[in-house]
């Protein structure tokens, strides 16, 4: 169990990584494309295409990472104010809730990659990329997502993890900081 | 089921899903998921990986976390406190001269992020101490700070009209113009209520004889003046045609990057990937959002909840500025217990076709819509800047910090009237720059 939560982990600390460098990818290429633009005043062919695909990518391969440090933020009204008790029936009720979404979009997702990739969809720019690469992040990115929430649902039951990342006793302004920092 | 009673059931569910704590952009998804089985069947969930998808690959979103980690760069430097420090020195002779070089440095730093708790954070952390320690009472040195912080969304760069400009298809160029001007009147009205409370108390900070010289007042300006220049420069290319918000949002991120290292000797790999990651987790955080709503934007149109809602509002056949009234009363509401991303991208494509209907500008109700989400920042229970405040002077009770604020959310009122009388306030600026906008 233990193995396999740290193994999870690590695949989103993988995907936070992947999509930080994807981020910086794409500054480093929107300044190389300004520059082929509008210094060289030549035509650009893949930069905007690549910038595109790569922040989508970025988005479901880094989703997971910030699940995992409570990046996602939420209306936390309920959580912060009601009793222990109550704060971890809301948790499971939360994680039941996105995890119903994240497994029927990873498996909608799964269904989409492989219908781009039967039919050898391309995009319709200069660059006619095939689409079952950048398309792979999203299946890729919802199944990691909907396994670090049962990875965290296995600790909020275990009691390992807190509700909400709540300790009891924590008062409002201190849950707020952990949010914002993801420390 | 009619149309109108189902609308009802997705509101109430939304609501009731959002209570939970469940993560916005999750409890987005999850609901249309729901609804779109619940009233469609299965076989409608067939496109929904496809949305999710194309909901996000537009070339116009590359812009957020290029602003963001512009944001990011200058947050991580220590240019909140050369800023900070800089206005300070050229306005303390002025009546609660601090107080107000604390707005003015929120307004500068506005302009050099797009995040609210960020610019709160980076002045709150020089100003706040500072202000407490020269005996100004608490409730100015942290209203003001809370205030002063909420700037950072309305004064462009500014996230929050750019996805108000994706989530209408409004011009990001125009509606970052037209928040100069009323970001520029708020600053004003904030300095203003606090010159008058200062003036009125006697209260003077530094003893009248005491000068900063010439020198003091210039060596600061180096480290302060690059920032400025990149930020003018990128408002200069966005406005000059010469590129679009993305382009010179990347350009800006790296210039900034590249500032905070050299002009503050950043050697340290690891300050270079905190501002990566900081840029990571938010981009992330806000475009995972922009999919689950355009998700559930799809589900609301496919079983014609927008068209339905806009339709009603339309035969009710109200005044137009009642209306205004209370679409303004909604969002103020939803700013108390909704984070901004999650208001607008949910709210502005069901808004807009109902105000535009109206007779109002576009890009003067991004304006509104914006400082209704300033004012949900520093408001019980989830005011993101209360709790920045919070955190930087613990000691101070939230009341104390709540009873500084509230004037300044007087002033934001004011100045939605103000906006309201006076359309031209907003919508000037980029008129003159861009040209007439449509109406």
């Amino acid at each position: 169990m233990d193995l396999a939560i740290r193994a999870v982990r690590a695949l989103s600390l993988l995907g936070g990584f992947c999509a930080a460098a994807l981020i910086a990818a794409s500054v480093g290429v929107v300044c190389q494309m300004v520059v082929v633009r509008y210094v060289l005043g030549q035509t650009t062919i893949w930069q905007t295409d690549f910038v595109t695909f790569a922040l989508v990518a970025a988005t479901f391969l880094g989703g997971p990472y910030v699940l995992m440090t409570r990046g996602h933020v939420n209306v936390d009204v309920l959580p912060l104010h009601v009793g222990p008790a109550a704060r971890f029936r809301l948790a499971l009720a939360a994680s039941a809730l996105s995890l119903l979404f994240a497994l029927v979009l990873s498996w909608l997702a799964i269904a989409f990659w492989h219908e781009a990739f039967d039919n050898n969809w391309r995009s319709e720019s200069m660059w006619r990329a095939r689409l079952w690469i950048p398309y792979l992040a999203m299946p890729v990115g919802l199944v990691v997502l909907s396994l670090q929430m049962l990875a965290d649902l296995a600790e909020l039951l275990s009691g390992r993890q807190h509700p909400f990342g709540i300790a009891p006793g924590t008062s409002v302004a201190e849950a707020i900081a952990v949010r914002e920092t993801g420390t | 089921m009619s149309p109108a009673t189902q609308g009802l059931v997705v509101i109430v569910a939304t609501l009731a899903v959002f209570v939970t704590g469940t993560p916005i952009a999750f409890a987005l998804g999850a609901v249309a998921v729901i609804f779109l089985v619940l009233f469609q069947g299965l076989d409608s969930l067939g496109i929904a990986a496809e949305t999710l998808y194309s909901g996000l690959h537009d070339f116009t979103l590359v812009s957020i976390p290029m602003f963001i980690m512009m944001g990011a760069a200058i947050g991580s430097s220590p240019a909140g406190r050369d800023l900070y420090l800089a206005l300070d020195r050229w306005l303390y002779r002025v009546p609660g001269g601090l107080v107000v070089s604390n707005l003015g440095a929120c307004a500068l730093f506005a302009a050099l992020t797009g995040s609210s708790p960020a610019t709160c954070a980076a002045i709150g952390k020089m100003g706040i101490p500072e202000m407490r320690k020269r005996g100004y009472p608490d409730e100015i040195a942290t209203g003001s700070i809370c205030a002063g912080g909420t700037l950072g969304i309305l004064i462009p760069p500014s996230i929050t009209f750019i996805l108000y400009g994706i989530a209408t298809e409004t011009s990001i160029g125009r509606l970052f113009l037209a928040g100069i001007v009323p970001g520029l009147l708020l600053t004003a009205l904030f300095m203003a209520w606090t010159i008058y409370k200062i003036g009125r108390s006697g209260f003077r900070a530094y003893p009248s004889e005491f000068r900063y010289s010439w020198r003091e007042k210039l060596e600061v300006l180096p480290k302060v003046l690059p920032f400025l220049f990149i930020v003018a420069a990128v408002m200069y290319v966005l406005y000059g045609g010469v590129a679009t918000p993305s382009e010179a949002a990347g350009v800006g991120a790296a210039l900034c990057v590249l500032l905070a290292v050299l002009l503050y000797r950043m050697w340290d790999p690891r300050a270079w990937w905190e501002i990566l990651r900081a840029t990571t987790r938010e981009s992330v955080m806000i475009m995972t959002i922009i999919a689950a709503s355009v998700l559930f934007g799809y589900m609301l149109t496919s079983l014609y909840l927008t068209q339905t809602l806009a339709q009603a509002i339309a035969d009710a056949n109200l005044n137009r500025w009642v209306l205004m009234g209370l679409i303004n009363l909604f969002l103020l509401v939803c700013g108390c217990f909704i984070p901004p991303a999650g208001i607008i991208l949910m709210t502005a494509p069901i808004l807009l076709p109902i105000v535009t209907a109206a007779g109002f500008d576009p890009v003067w109700f991004g304006v509104i819509v914006t400082i209704n989400m300033e004012i949900g920042l520093i408001t019980p229970p989830v005011g993101l800047n209360l709790f920045v405040v919070n955190s930087i002077a613990p000691d101070v009770p939230t009341r104390t910090v709540l009873a500084g604020s509230v004037p300044y959310v007087m002033c934001m009122v004011l100045a939605i009237a103000i906006l309201c009388a006076f359309p031209e306030i907003a919508t000037w600026l980029p008129d003159q720059m861009m040209g007439p906008g449509r109406k």
